[in-house]
This record gives C-alpha cells, structure tokens and sequence, in this order.
C-alpha cells in the first residue's frame, strides 16, 4: 500500500496528521489550479483552505477506484467555478508571479532581461486564461499545469472526453485570439487610490 | 494553401512530416493568428506551478479547529433547541393529564368522593322514582288495556321467535 493510500485511511478513521500529511502533499496542485482559475492570490488561498476542508468532510465517500488527486481536484475545480458564477465581475490580480514574489526582475539570474520577458510571458498568459468560460478554464489548467489525461480531466469535471477534446480546442483557439490582441502585461486592476488624473 | 489545416496541424498536436513542418513555417510568417497560437503552445508548455505562501499547512490547521469549533457549537445549539422543542411538545400535549396530577392529595381525594357520592344519590333517586311508578301506575290502568298489553307483548315475540327460527335454519340441498 502506498503511503497515499495508508494516509487517506488513517484519515478517515480520524487521524487529523495523517491529514495534514495529505494536505502538505497537494497543496501546490490545488492551490495553483485555484489560483490559475481565480487570477488572485488570497481568493487563490481561500479556497484551496476551503477545497482541503470539504476533502475533510467527505473523505468517507472517496472511492478508491479513482485516483485521489483527480478526486481533489475535481473539488477544487467544481468550487472555483462556483465561486467564479458568483462572481459578478472578473477580479485579476498580475501583481505577483507564480511564486508570490513582487513584480520585478531578479537582477541575480542569468540574464534578467530574458527572466523578464519569461514573467511577462507567464502574466499575458494568466491574463487571458481569465477570460475563458470557467469549465474551459478548469480543462486548460488540469492539461497544462496538473499534467492530467483527457480522460482524467472528462471524470473530474464530469464531462465526455470528446466533450473535454473540444473544449481544449476551443480554449485554445480563444487564448491564440486574445493573446494576438491583447499587448503583453496588461493590469486590469486600479489601485484603490489611482486615478487616471495622477 | 488554406489557413484551415494549420490551425488543425497547430490544435491536433499531432507529429508532422518535413514537407508539413516547411509549409507550416511559410504559412506562420504570414498568418498572425496561427503564430499567436504557436506562441500560446510554447507558453502552455512552459509554465509553472504556483505555490502558496509558506504555512499553509499551519493556516489550515487553524481553519480545520475552528470550522471543528463551529460544528460542535452548531451541534450543541442543535441539540438544545430540538430538546426544548421535544419537552415543550411534550407538555403542551399532556398538559391536560399533568394538570390534575399536580393538584394537591386532598383535592383530588375531595373529588373522587364527591363523584362517588353524587353517583350513588343518583342511582337511589331512579330506584325510588321506579319504585313509586310501580306502586301508582297500576291503579290508573284499566285491566283490559293491561289484557290488551299482555296480548301484544304476547304476539310480538312470536314473531320474533318465527322469525329468528327462519333466518337462522340451514339451507337444505343447497
């Protein structure tokens, strides 16, 4: 048995580290699919806390036919499309990179321009992933980022695997448009004090 | 050539051959649109996974203790709530019962005697008012009518008898 299956047992008989264990493990996949799907940082931490607690509270119902990180993320995903229908208007934040560090180049690496350019990249990138529709979103994600199959994709947003195919294409066709349009680090956001007359 | 099989070449992800990769490159040179989703290919391909801020384990653990606090809590208020509602059902429907128990010993003993008594001078009142019909109403009958009397009771449970033999005997060969 492997050391996922021995923690996601002694979860559910009761055993809190075992969970934290769980936690500690996936917290980088479910954080960053929240993140990628939200477009910022704190509601990106709010519900990847908020996913682990429903893992919590209905780790009895995990089938152990399915892989546990699918089953993960197919909760982290189902609740930031909620929270993205909620949503009345799109909140994106680019003012930190992936790894939570301001926007500035690191002066420290190789060739900071090229570092840079990469950054600005990766922000155009989140930038227009935050204009697909939030399945389209969810998909684009657990392909890219979580490395998932069509067919794993198709079991966590309860969809068909030629529904999850066209919904790929279509992303991409729809980031292919948006990023020949869009220049690149684009902010979307106004500071509370800004103000175009400054 | 049409842009069409390109963007399919570009969407499919599919190997492609020399001659495919040398037309694609023509193609790309003039058709920005297949370029952004070149681009956006290699952008896919190369991205990063985004890390929490250090301590999530800790912040959760925080979170796990008090949505844990909030459910005994709710569980508690719960349960006092349901079991007010239970005892107040309780004695609203056997308000009635309770009320006379928890009248005082005399009281209840006064009571019963009291019903006691007022039943037992009820059943010597009939049996005087019977007592004295039966001594003043012969008097006032003449004997034909109690001949008259006699012969119809008489004829009536006759026909009784008949008819009860009637109804009750089994029927033959049937």
């Amino acid at each position: 048995m492997t050391d996922e299956m021995t923690w996601i047992n002694q979860a559910q008989q009761g055993d809190d580290e075992a969970f934290t264990n769980l936690v500690e493990t996936y917290q980088k996949p479910v954080y960053n699919l929240c993140y990628r799907m939200l477009g910022e940082p704190e509601s990106a931490e709010d519900a990847a806390q908020e996913t682990f607690l429903k893992v919590y509270q209905n780790l009895a119902r995990y089938d152990r036919e399915r892989s546990f990180a699918t089953w993960l993320l197919s909760i982290a995903a189902h609740h930031c499309i909620d929270k993205l229908r909620r949503r009345r208007f799109p909140s994106i934040s680019i003012d930190e990179d992936e790894e939570g560090q301001t926007d500035l180049p690191d002066r420290s690496a190789p060739d900071p321009e090229l570092e840079t350019a990469k950054r600005q990249e990766r922000e155009r990138l989140h930038y227009c992933l935050q204009s697909l529709d939030p399945t389209d979103r969810a998909a684009v994600i657990m392909r890219y980022w979580q490395d998932c199959s069509e067919v794993e994709i198709a079991q966590a947003l309860k969809l068909t695997v030629p529904a999850v195919k066209s919904r790929l294409h279509r992303a991409r066709r729809a980031l292919a448009d948006l990023w020949d349009e869009k220049p690149a680090h684009v902010r979307t956001e106004r500071k509370p004090y800004g103000s175009p007359a400054f | 050539m049409d842009h069409r099989p390109f963007e399919d070449w570009l969407l499919d992800n599919q190997p492609l051959t020399t001659d495919q990769k040398r037309l694609l490159n023509t193609h790309l040179r003039t058709c920005s649109s297949c370029t952004a989703l070149v681009e956006v290919n290699l952008a896919l391909n190369s991205v990063k996974l985004a890390a929490p801020s250090t301590g999530f384990t800790d912040r959760f653990q925080v979170r796990l203790s008090a949505k844990k606090q909030a459910i005994r809590q709710r569980n508690f208020w719960g349960f006092v709530v349901l079991s007010l509602s239970v005892l107040g059902l309780f004695a609203w429907v056997s308000w009635p019962v309770f009320r006379i128990l928890i009248q005082s010993p005399v009281n209840l003993l006064a009571s019963w005697i009291s019903s006691l008594v007022s039943f037992w001078a009820s059943l010597q009142a009939i049996f005087r008012a019977g007592m004295v019909l039966f001594k003043v109403v012969p008097g006032f009958v003449p004997a034909y009518i109690w001949a008259v009397i006699l012969f119809a009771a008489g004829g009536w449970s006759l026909v009784w008898v008949v008819s009860f033999m009637k109804f009750t005997k089994y029927p033959q060969g049937a």
